[in-house]
């Protein structure tokens, strides 16, 4: 079988870093410290990377005249106009900020709020197309926490706050925990695929 | 209010209505705002990581740091070095070991936080609703703080059981564990449902809030910066 030193390095690298989580031994803890901190920092490495590559792969559809080389132009722009204010008066200067408050910001406001028509055209359709018992318990759920958290047009029905805060914190509650336990199972077999060395998602 | 100023408030409220211009469909000027808004956060994203991350952790220990912190900061720089290969497909080989480092170190911390951050907690969570010497259900009524933890634990165990994929093929005659098993599978999609909806109600909360600010900052920006503007 193939043992390259890359698989290596994430099983030992992975073991090591594990034991510091569950073993109270103050050596393991401090390597454990130490190599978080250089992963964190080796992240920091591979988001420019990623930044990077988001530029190059639009320089190159801008230069090849592929069809959307005008929407490349545009990010590209964008892109090294932020790096120059950005970078060249700092993220809190008035410049930056006004770039963030003018740009970024109503954006993605704009985003979030096209998501509320978004989501009631979602509801709609789940009624119309999938209206089985499970989407209607699923419609009712939202119908009543948004009326208990909002009443419509100032009238509130008695005990729906209640009722509100019984869905909040019992059945909600369960099968929030249920999908937490469900999402915990999930990383703990997919991070012990990754450190016995079954899963290599770093070859490529 | 000065010029930047207003050239801001416009620049913001055409951003607005290009992207609200996706209700009628996808179109360019919903692209060119989505294309200006990633370049822009990608370059918010990379100063910010230089600043916050590379600058105080790797740089600055390497220049003006003791012995032991400029060889601390060398091998991130190092591996940091090798991860820039990936750029090249010739070189692309020598980037799998930080990218190794990363996984395994990213796989650890992961396995530690779901079960020291998780799993732990939410069993802790389950098992103390049934303590009824403390108060921290639902209702300080005993019977009811009872009920109301059964149901917590029947939703909490129902709604894992729905994640189980092991019961095979469906067949004419399932065998008593086959059926206890789509009996707790039915019972947990009905707290999912109810789970769902209720994320689905606190999203939409949120939504209803961001379109009411932005419908708001238009009905402002027409008063205060359009209606002068054409009035003068």
């Amino acid at each position: 079988m193939k043992f390259p030193f890359s698989v290596a390095v994430a099983i030992g690298i992975g073991l090591i870093t594990l034991a510091g989580y569950f073993l109270n031994i103050p050596v393991l803890q401090t390597l454990r410290m130490a190599l978080i901190e250089w992963a964190t920092t080796l992240a920091a490495v591979a988001l420019l990377v990623g930044i990077a590559n988001l530029f190059t792969i639009h320089w190159n559809k801008l230069t090849s005249g592929k069809v959307g080389g005008l929407y490349s132009a545009i990010l590209i722009v964008s892109l090294v106009l932020t790096l120059g204010v950005v970078g060249w008066f700092g993220p809190t200067h008035t410049y930056s900020k006004w770039i963030f408050n003018n740009v970024q910001l109503p954006v993605e406001g704009s985003l979030l709020a096209l998501l509320a028509v978004i989501l009631v055209v979602a509801g709609v359709r789940l009624l119309r197309l999938r209206s089985s018992m499970l989407s209607i318990i699923f419609i009712i759920t939202a119908m009543v926490i948004l009326l208990a958290t909002g009443p419509l047009f100032g009238i509130s029905v008695p005990g729906l706050t209640e009722l509100r805060s019984w869905i909040a914190q019992v059945p909600a509650m369960a099968g929030a925990r249920g999908l937490l336990l469900g999402i915990g199972l999930g990383i703990v077999a997919a991070g012990l695929r990754v450190l016995i060395g079954s899963d290599r998602p770093y070859r490529g | 209010m000065s010029n930047l100023d207003i050239f801001g408030a416009i620049l913001g409220f055409a951003l607005t209505l290009m992207v609200f211009s996706y209700l009628i469909g996808d179109n360019p000027l919903f692209r060119v705002a989505i294309h200006i808004f990633i370049g822009v956060t990608a370059g918010f994203v990379c100063i910010i990581v230089i600043n916050n991350v590379l600058l105080p952790r790797m740089i600055v220990p390497l220049i003006s740091g003791s012995m032991e912190e400029r060889l601390l900061a060398i091998i991130p720089m190092l591996l940091g070095w090798l991860l820039l290969t990936k750029i090249s497909p010739r070189l692309a080989t020598f980037g799998n070991i930080p990218v190794a480092f990363l996984v395994g170190v990213a796989a650890a911390v992961a396995i530690g936080g779901a079960v020291l951050g998780t799993l732990f907690p939410q069993i802790n969570a389950t098992i103390a609703i049934f303590d009824l010497t403390t108060s921290r259900g639902f209702d300080t009524n005993k019977g009811l703080q009872l009920v109301n933890g059964i149901i917590i634990l029947v939703g909490t165990v129902t709604t894992l059981a729905y994640f189980h994929f092991g019961t095979g093929p469906q067949q004419a005659n399932p065998t008593g564990l086959q059926s206890l098993l789509r009996g707790f599978n039915q019972v947990g999609q009905v707290f999912i449902a109810i789970t769902f909806g209720f994320l689905f109600a606190g999203v939409y909360s949120a939504a209803m809030v961001a379109l009411v600010e932005r419908l708001s900052f238009i009905v402002d920006f027409l008063k205060s910066v359009l209606l002068p503007l054409l009035s003068s």
